[in-house]
């Protein structure tokens, strides 16, 4: 096969609507920006069925184009994973595979369903690769300041207390990467496990900080994507990427476990902040949820947190809602012990971190309330403190841990 | 004369004769016995070294299976106790091979329906621990998810779920012993429906006033918009 | 004590004019159908044949505001503990002992042993832990208080006075210390007067101010055995279960909360408890052992703290530990004029000498193993390595009990 400079990659699951649209931003950024490279496009489609495959035949591009499909276990259908599309990490191991094949010095991946995708997003994954050196690329977006808690409360302050990086979206769907980080990638035997389903995001994140590739962030703007199923289960959600964040931490321990503080990844793009338009959540319905969980999962969480974080659990239960506060300390506890839990095998992992739910909705309910008086660098600033307690009180799943 | 000696001495040498007959038996039940004995003190001994090099103590600890047997009052160390159950159970079938080989009908009787319990208990009681084991596993599977989805009454709900799997998981061990199976069958279906009919029938009336107004918050909340922000 | 004077950073409850006992008693009587408090005694058989004991039941049958007694019963045969239960089945009082030489409670401790929670060795420090143990697996109790079992001169006011701060939620104090002078003809308690301030007030001088250092100072008698804490902090605390152990305690109390929710009050005119009769020898060893532990677990906790140990900290130690001791030596003759209490320079000096020598033994022994004695791992973690130890704890005092 002929050898290509960049290589981007698209996956794609029944994204009819925006999937032309990506395709023409990415071929024109690679028109515009590196037109004296020879770059390809490789679409990996789970069997879309409203036919996304043949629109992205039919668009007239500049570029080569490939069209590859992997395939999608019915068993992988039934429960859609967060990001839409099912098999993600199967789709990204055939654009690993393309990369390696085509012997590309540098790659990107983004998301098929992106509405804000402009030409730049390309120049800006693929640059940091081909003139700074880096090997992986991590987005930033500017989003609303209630957006992307389960990263703003879990996987951001965990990765970046573990692994002393702080990347802020590890979980971001549109990265950058080298054609040897993709060669890695691709050795790492984790194709036939849970990985080739859901959280690839994070994996590729963590495998990329852990083993000491050279990172960085790159600003995209705003993502706005195609509007995703309501009715997705936040259990669901928060299991399919917590298990992969839960599982790389068992297999880094040895990595992490001396690493302290956090430094800064060095970042590049424009940065501008979106307006807050005023968002309504529903707060008390979170609340409900949460003391559901302390009247119902009084075992399970006892056996997990211990009966002394239960009881501050508990404590905090009685607030009333409009003064709802949950504690930094005890949230950095909770998940520090929700890993060690989960590193222990206490119960089945599923029941572990949905478990996990109605606490995570009670933080981010109190989240919410906290923040809504404040602007943008307010809120940047309380998920600050969150991070620096997940780095102060690191020593305490190191303990605990064994 | 002689007849009359023979009729008087007959008993005694069938006895004789039958006692002959029957002593080697009783020495081979002796032996066999004796043996067992000395297997069943092995198979311990032996055993004990597994656990000790296995760690099966702390597994006990951390599984809780420790904490089940202290419920019992009993507090050796669990390789201690499961050795000792081992032991007996060697100790039984010994026993019972050495009286069957007594020969005697009624025995005879007794240690075959022995060993044909045998694999019928063993099985009901693997019925009995899986089953339980699941029972816990999809009460608490739903116990999670009503949780998660704000239902007030999750606990309610996975306890029913869990006792009427175990009233299930009961029968079916109690059908695999094969204890009067007519009675263990028609005993489920009452207990079973009985516990059906009147979970209905409990939260038929009294939760007309619930199911109301659990529809009513439904439908507000469909009127009013749910919080969308975006936990990704 | 007629003196207000609030010295130190902690509260200091004094004891002034007559209170009325009566009257605080009913007041406790009321706080504690909202915090329940058990009270835990620490006990070696051989003091079921002592006076002290006696009368400290006679007082107790008295009290009305105890939700449960915890005897924590040291080396005793089952004999002595069914007599030891027989002896304390006059009071009223929900009474449970715990037989710690009972085949029960050994196998308690060698669960732990064998899953890495060593508990120590025998003495009050595990005793009470374990009483503590009970006391979270019972659930019964929010507040614990503690006193020993030889004390001569035990009023029930030493009790309702120890209790008073914690269970009035308007002081909402999580630890509450007593405090008394111990004189008969002469001053008793030369550990404190003699090794603690004075070498905390060295070292003070050494490495300047330091939180820690000012917060025990504060203590009026940082050796008194009495004392009333929330059970929240009986579930994080880990304490030595060497002589270290009321020292270590005060750090756990100084780590856990703020200065303001401790307190000490002044529970007795006049202290006195029964000595144990030893040989001169025995108790000069038993004595050196102790000084030795006690500035030991100092040591360790500053370190802990983040200052650093050297040799050459040490010496100087040394040196202003002597100048100290002897200036406070001369202010406690004088004390002793003015009172007319006997003052024995000499034996006094000559604990200073063996104070001094305990300090250089206790640096040693620090310098070549700063981790020196393992604390007792808090009920926390124990609960979290091993599911149902509580279960056990509960079933195997029950069991004893019945």
């Amino acid at each position: 096969m002929d050898k290509a400079d960049i290589l981007v990659g698209i996956a794609s699951y029944n994204n009819a609507k925006t999937i032309d649209h990506v395709v023409r931003a990415v071929d024109a950024g690679l028109a515009k920006y590196f037109s004296a490279k020879k770059a390809v496009i490789v679409n990996s489609d789970g069997g879309s069925r409203d036919g996304t495959q043949d629109i992205v035949k039919t668009t007239t591009l500049d570029h080569a184009a490939m069209f590859l499909t992997y395939p999608v276990y019915p068993a992988h259908r039934i429960s859609m994973p967060y990001d839409g599309i099912p098999g993600k990490g199967s789709a990204f191991r055939l654009i690993f595979q393309k990369a390696v094949e085509m012997q590309a010095d540098a790659c990107c991946v983004v998301d098929a369903d992106l509405r804000s995708i402009t030409p730049e997003w390309i120049e800006l994954l693929l640059s940091p690769v081909i003139k700074g050196g880096f090997d992986f690329v991590a987005p930033l977006y500017s989003r609303h300041k209630y957006d992307g808690t389960i990263t703003n409360s879990i996987v951001y302050p965990m990765t970046r207390a573990l692994y002393g990086q702080r990347i802020r979206q590890p979980i971001g769907g549109d990265f950058g990467f080298s054609g040897r980080l993709a060669e890695f990638y691709l050795k790492q035997n984790v194709w036939e496990t849970h990985v080739a389903r859901f959280g690839i995001d994070i994996w590729m994140t963590t495998e990329a900080v852990a083993n000491g590739f050279k990172v960085c962030q790159t600003f995209l703007g705003a993502k706005i994507h195609d509007p995703k199923d309501p009715g997705a289960d936040l259990a669901d959600m928060l299991l399919q990427v917590v298990v992969t964040l839960f599982n790389l931490t068992g297999k880094y321990f040895d990595k992490w476990k001396d690493i302290k503080g956090s430094v800064n990844v060095p970042a590049c793009g424009f940065r501008y902040h979106v307006g807050l338009e005023p968002v309504k959540v529903n707060v008390k319905n979170m609340l409900d949820i949460f003391r559901e969980g302390v009247d119902n999962l009084k075992l399970i969480w006892t056996n997990v947190l211990g009966p002394g974080d239960f009881g501050e659990v508990e404590a905090i239960s009685h607030q009333p809602d409009d003064k709802f506060r949950f504690p930094l300390g005890l949230w950095t506890r909770v998940i520090y012990d929700y890993a060690s839990a989960y590193h222990k095998k206490i119960m089945s992992s599923e029941h572990l971190i949905k478990s996990l739910a109605p606490l995570y909705l009670a933080k981010t309910a109190s989240f919410i309330m906290e923040a809504a008086d404040m602007d943008h660098e307010g809120a940047e600033a309380e998920i600050e403190k969150l991070c620096m307690e997940f780095e102060e009180k690191k020593e305490y799943l190191v303990n605990n841990w064994r | 004369m002689d007849n009359f000696i023979n009729l008087l001495f007959q008993p005694f040498r069938n006895f004789w004769a039958s006692l002959a007959a029957f002593l080697p038996n009783l020495f081979a039940m002796l032996l066999i016995i004796l043996s067992g004995f000395l297997i069943a003190w092995l198979a311990r001994k032996l055993f004990l070294r597994l656990f000790t090099a296995i760690n099966f103590d702390v597994w006990c600890d951390k599984a809780g299976l420790t904490a089940i047997i202290r419920k019992g009052d009993i507090w050796t160390r669990p390789s201690d106790f499961f050795g000792r159950i081992i032991y007996l159970i060697f100790i039984i079938i010994f026993l019972m091979i050495g009286l069957s080989a007594l020969r005697l009908p009624t025995i005879g009787n007794l240690t075959s329906q022995f060993f044909l319990y045998m694999p019928r208990a063993l099985s009901a009681l693997f019925i009995l621990i899986i089953g339980y084991i699941i029972a816990g596993f999809v009460a608490r599977g739903i116990l999670i998810a009503a949780v998660n989805s704000g239902y007030h009454y999750a606990k309610l709900l996975a306890e029913a779920v869990r006792v009427l799997l175990i009233v299930l998981i009961l029968a079916m061990a109690l059908e695999q012993f094969g204890i009067a199976p007519g009675v263990v069958i028609a005993a489920f279906s009452i207990i079973f429906g009985g516990i059906v009919l009147s979970l209905a029938i409990a939260f038929g009336v009294g939760g007309i006033d619930t199911a109301k107004r659990i529809i009513e918050k439904r439908l507000e909340e469909k009127k009013e918009e749910k919080g969308n922000i975006e936990h990704l | 004590m007629a003196d207000f004077y609030q010295s130190g950073v902690i509260v200091t409850l004094h004891k002034l004019g007559r209170p009325s006992l009566e009257k605080i008693e009913s007041e406790i009587f009321e706080f504690s159908k909202q915090r329940p408090i058990a009270l835990v005694l620490p006990a070696l058989y051989a003091e079921f044949k002592a006076d002290a004991l006696k009368g400290i039941v006679e007082e107790l049958k008295k009290v009305k505001y105890i939700n449960e007694i915890v005897l924590s019963l040291g080396r005793a045969t089952d004999d002595e503990f069914k007599k030891a239960k027989e002896f304390m089945s006059v009071l009223p009082h929900d009474v449970k002992i715990i037989h710690n030489e009972g085949k029960r409670v050994k196998e308690i401790y060698a669960t732990l042993e064998r899953n890495g929670l060593q508990p120590g060795e025998d003495g009050k420090g595990r005793s009470t832990w374990m009483a503590y143990g009970y006391v979270i697996a019972n659930g019964k109790s929010d507040v614990i208080a503690l006193h020993d079992c030889d004390i001569v001169t035990y009023n029930r006011e030493m009790l309702a006075r120890l209790c008073y701060p914690v269970v009035n939620p308007n002081i909402d104090v999580a630890f509450c210390k007593g405090y008394y002078s111990r004189i008969t003809d002469r001053m008793h308690g030369r550990v404190t007067r003699l090794l603690i301030t004075p070498l905390v007030r060295s070292l003070q001088k050494l490495v300047g101010f330091h939180p820690f250092l000012v917060f025990l100072d504060s203590f009026r008698y940082s050796l008194a055995g009495e004392f009333c804490m929330v059970t929240d902090l009986a579930r994080v605390m880990r304490i030595p279960w060497d002589w270290g152990l009321e020292v270590g305690v005060l750090a756990e109390v100084f780590r856990n909360y703020s200065a303001r929710r401790v307190c000490q009050v002044d529970i007795a005119d006049n202290y006195e408890h029964k000595h144990q009769p030893l040989s001169a020898e025995d108790a000069q060893k038993g004595l050196m052992r102790m000084c030795v532990d006690i500035s030991k677990s100092i040591f360790r906790i500053l370190a802990a703290e983040g200052i650093v140990f050297s040799d050459s900290l040490f010496k100087s130690l040394e040196v202003a530990y002597m100048r100290q001791a002897e200036d406070t030596m001369l202010k406690y003759e004088a004390d002793a004029a003015i009172n007319s209490l006997v003052f024995d320079r000499h034996e006094e000096a000559k604990a200073v000498e063996a104070f001094a020598n305990a300090i250089k033994q206790a640096a040693q022994i620090f310098i070549e193993n700063p981790m020196g004695t393992p604390l007792i791992p808090n009920w926390n973690r124990v609960g979290s390595a091993i599911p149902g130890i509580f279960d056990m704890l509960k079933k195997a005092v029950e069991e004893d009990n019945k």
